[in-house]
């Protein structure tokens, strides 16, 4: 039996902040908007949908009279990346 | 990097194998971000290093009384050390784990300084002190360079432990010496080796 690909984490854009975020202890909308070269209004969106399924914490707030916007990933956002990496190795020992 | 993650809002058609790479591609990003910052080793090195050998001029040749006067600097270097961290963290765009240990362990380095020091002041513990600084440098640096996966950080702790033991059996002068050679094999060679390597890499 497959299990389901997480549809949260299945999507390019998503799966990439995650992996980003699963490296790092926190980062900045800035930093992986350059790491994922992706636009700031599409990211704003998946960072937002990530946050909703409780993903990722957001934190906003003011540094140097700048808005930063800053991303952590929360242990619900763990487990399931762990889950969606285990989801993946069953395709991929069946593919190989 | 050229190529752009797109939203794939869809997602069906891309593949486990694309996903596998793309983890990957990521993961690996996050691991250039590690900024390993020579600053504090070369700063601290060459600072720590000239106040031993001056000392040890100023104990030995001059037979000036007040030659522990020197480690004046030391709090100057603090306020230094300081400043310039906070300028850095400013810059700062990510945080990794590794860099938040880094923090974390000289920050008990350095409040192990402060106790070493205060003990030194109202006791006679200071005609060992070196053989602790050295313990805790290489202590420093070899968690350090364990950390960054760097050997010449690890190599200069190791041998630290051995200059540590080894400088017990000497005089307070010659342990200045002993504390400068430590120095220069933990913090300021390894340090100016960080620097090449992160240059090189930029280029």
């Amino acid at each position: 039996m497959f299990k389901e690909l997480d549809p949260i984490l299945h999507s390019q854009l998503r799966l990439a902040v995650v992996s980003l975020l699963i490296g790092v202890k926190e980062a900045e909308f800035t930093f992986i908007r350059e790491k994922t070269n992706a636009t700031a209004g599409n990211l704003s969106v998946q960072v937002q949908k990530l946050k909703d399924a409780g993903y990722i914490e957001v934190t906003k707030q003011f540094k140097d009279n700048y808005p930063q916007t800053t991303c952590k990933i929360t242990p619900k956002g763990i487990e399931a990346f762990e889950a969606y990496v285990q989801a993946l190795q069953q395709y991929l020992k069946v593919g190989g | 990097m050229s190529e752009q993650v797109q939203d794939n809002e869809q997602g069906k058609d891309f593949s486990p194998e694309e996903s596998f790479q793309l983890i990957k591609s990521m993961i690996s990003k996050t691991k250039d971000a590690v900024a390993v910052d020579s600053f504090y080793l070369l700063f601290w090195g060459w600072l720590v290093f000239v106040c031993c050998v001056v000392e040890y001029v100023l104990m030995v040749c001059f037979k000036y009384p007040y030659h522990s006067f020197v480690w004046l600097t030391m709090p100057l270097g603090g306020i230094v050390s300081a400043v310039y961290s906070t300028r850095q963290a400013r810059k700062r765009k990510s945080t990794t784990y590794i860099e938040e240990a880094l923090g974390f362990l000289w920050i008990a380095i350095g409040m192990a300084f402060f106790v070493m020091v205060f003990i030194n002041v109202i006791s006679d513990a200071w005609k060992t002190a070196f053989t602790y600084y050295i313990l805790m440098y290489g202590i420093g640096t070899f968690v350090s360079g364990k950390l960054i996966r760097f050997r010449p950080l690890v190599i200069g702790g190791i041998l630290n432990f051995i200059l540590a033991a080894v400088s017990i059996k000497f005089n307070f002068a010659n342990q200045l010496l002993i504390g400068a050679l430590a120095i220069l094999i933990s913090y300021i060679i390894p340090g100016h080796l960080l620097r090449i390597r992160h240059n090189t890499k930029k280029q």
